[in-house]
């Protein structure tokens, strides 16, 4: 048994048929080839699968796809900008050495995307707790908190100018 | 991965004659506890019944009388939510230290509630704020304490066909403070124990109203009865609170399991129930002896 599913990802409207209890990040992978967003855990404590909805980071490995139905998805595919340069937070990642083998750094991308969202100044404190259900095995974060301030700084220019 | 079915009912009525029809099926909220259990085989596979797409169980409406949450309203929404921080602290600190950004989005209170973790971080506070769970059944609507709602680890009221509707936190008057406090091993992780407190102080002519509760420390999130009655009629001096502190670490009744022995969390319900009492009087009025 499958079931239609129509969603908007990174911009562009996009139909699937699923099984009825799919999880949204093995729709996102195999059926519709979008493979930067990763799974860790399956079980929503490291963030690797983290992508947008509606402007919101979610673990998509405890989303039922069915419930992206009609909803906007954003996964690191879709940050880029409009002119092909890489968006603010994902900069700021690559200028910072927030990025080591790479596994975390779409969910950390994503989430750090929701969060500058929310809140476009940040404390480290806030950053902390913005980041708290990311995890990443290599950089000891220190870096992760950097770009993620980098960011920060950046938008708020962008926003003056 | 299973071929059950999925669900997506967008009327309570027709989720419950679903649920009447599919006895089997399970209902699913936000799915942060529920599809980790699914996936775990801790549950067995089941078609679901999802409850995310019901109007009338989402959101928050303030009253004269009640604050009322629907009962999958996001965590995050509820933390977003103003009158929430601002008359029910306490739920807004254990909002604060719940999980992350990623599960609060989706996580909700219902589920927090009907999932009956001993460790759930809402229930201490609600219990606090004296709160109420109304429960919908194919027949009929009841409506029970939150404290005698929540029967076990993983065990509730909830009758077969029966779901959560709403949580009813009446509003707490003037001169009411409250605080939340919880300690894990690691950030994300479950509360070795934590304490609310809620503390009212009409006027000065009017004797305080404390209520205290505790999570992680016993089958089910418990008010603080013994530590509450070591207040009553009793100034609330440092004395009183360490009184109270140590009424409430004899009163619980923590297990050991991989995270922490049982006499530690009994500790720390003493240390956080002083604290929280401490921190809702705030902490100007309370002078630490040495
Ligand atoms: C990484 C991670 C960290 C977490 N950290 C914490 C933490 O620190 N503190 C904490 O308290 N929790 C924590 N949780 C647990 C979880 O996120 C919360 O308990 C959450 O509020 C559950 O809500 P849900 O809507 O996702 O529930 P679901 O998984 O949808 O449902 C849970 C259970 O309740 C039932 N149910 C749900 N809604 C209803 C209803 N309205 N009526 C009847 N039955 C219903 C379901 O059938 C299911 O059995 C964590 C979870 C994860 C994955
Ligand atoms: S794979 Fe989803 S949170 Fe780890
Ligand atoms: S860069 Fe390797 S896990 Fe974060």
């Amino acid at each position: 048994m499958r079931a239609e599913l129509r969603f908007t990802l990174n911009g562009a409207a996009v139909e699937a048929f699923v099984q009825p209890q799919a999880r949204l990040l093995d729709v996102l992978r195999d059926t519709l080839g979008a493979t930067g967003t990763k799974e860790g855990c399956s079980e929503g404590e490291c963030g690797a699968c983290t992508v947008l909805i509606d402007g919101r980071a979610v673990a998509s490995c405890l989303f039922p796809a069915l419930e992206a139905e009609g909803k906007r998805v954003v996964t690191v595919e879709g940050l880029r900008q409009d002119n092909g340069d890489p968006s603010a937070v994902q900069r700021a990642f690559i200028d910072k050495g927030g990025v080591q083998c790479g596994f975390c750094t779409p969910g950390m991308v994503m989430a750090t995307t929701a969060l500058l969202a929310e809140n476009p100044a940040p404390t480290d404190d806030e950053i902390r707790a913005g980041l708290v259900g990311n995890l990443c095995r290599c950089t000891g974060y220190v870096q992760i908190i950097d770009a993620v301030k980098q960011a920060a700084g950046e938008l708020a220019t962008k926003e003056r100018s | 991965m299973t071929d059950a079915a999925y669900h997506r009912p967008t009327t309570l009525d027709a989720a419950l004659a679903l649920k009447r029809d599919e006895p089997s099926a399970r209902f699913i909220a936000g799915g942060t506890d529920l599809l980790v259990q699914l996936r775990k085989r801790k549950v067995a596979p089941a078609p679901l019944i999802s409850l995310r797409n019901i109007p009338e169980l989402c959101g928050v409406s303030v009253e004269d009388e009640a604050i009322r949450i629907g009962a999958t309203t996001s965590l995050a929404e509820l933390l977003r939510h103003e009158v929430i921080r601002r008359e029910l602290r306490a739920l807004g600190h254990a909002l604060w230290t719940l999980a992350s950004q990623q599960i609060r989005n989706v996580g909700t209170l219902g589920g927090n509630l009907c999932n009956a973790s001993p460790a759930a971080d809402t229930a201490p506070p609600l219990l606090a704020f004296d709160a109420a769970v109304e429960l919908a059944g194919p027949k009929s609507r009841r409506t029970l304490p939150l404290a005698s709602f929540l029967a076990g680890p993983g065990k509730t009221q909830l009758a077969a066909g029966e779901l959560l509707s709403c949580v009813v936190v009446p509003r707490p008057p003037r001169g009411t403070q409250s605080a939340f406090l919880r300690q894990g091993r690691v950030a994300m992780d479950l509360s070795l124990a934590s304490v609310a407190a809620f503390i009212c102080i009409e006027d000065d002519r009017k004797a305080p109203v404390v209520r205290l509760a505790a999570g992680a420390v016993g089958p089910v999130p418990m008010r603080l009865r013994n530590a509450e009655a070591t207040l009553v009629g009793r100034p609330l001096d440092a004395a009183a609170l360490v009184a109270a502190a140590e009424a409430a670490a004899a009163e619980v009744s923590p297990i050991n399991d991989l995270r922490s022995s049982a006499n530690y969390r009994r500790r720390l319900v003493r240390v956080l129930c002083e604290r929280a009492l401490r921190q809702a009087l705030g902490d100007k009025e309370i002078h630490h002896e040495g």
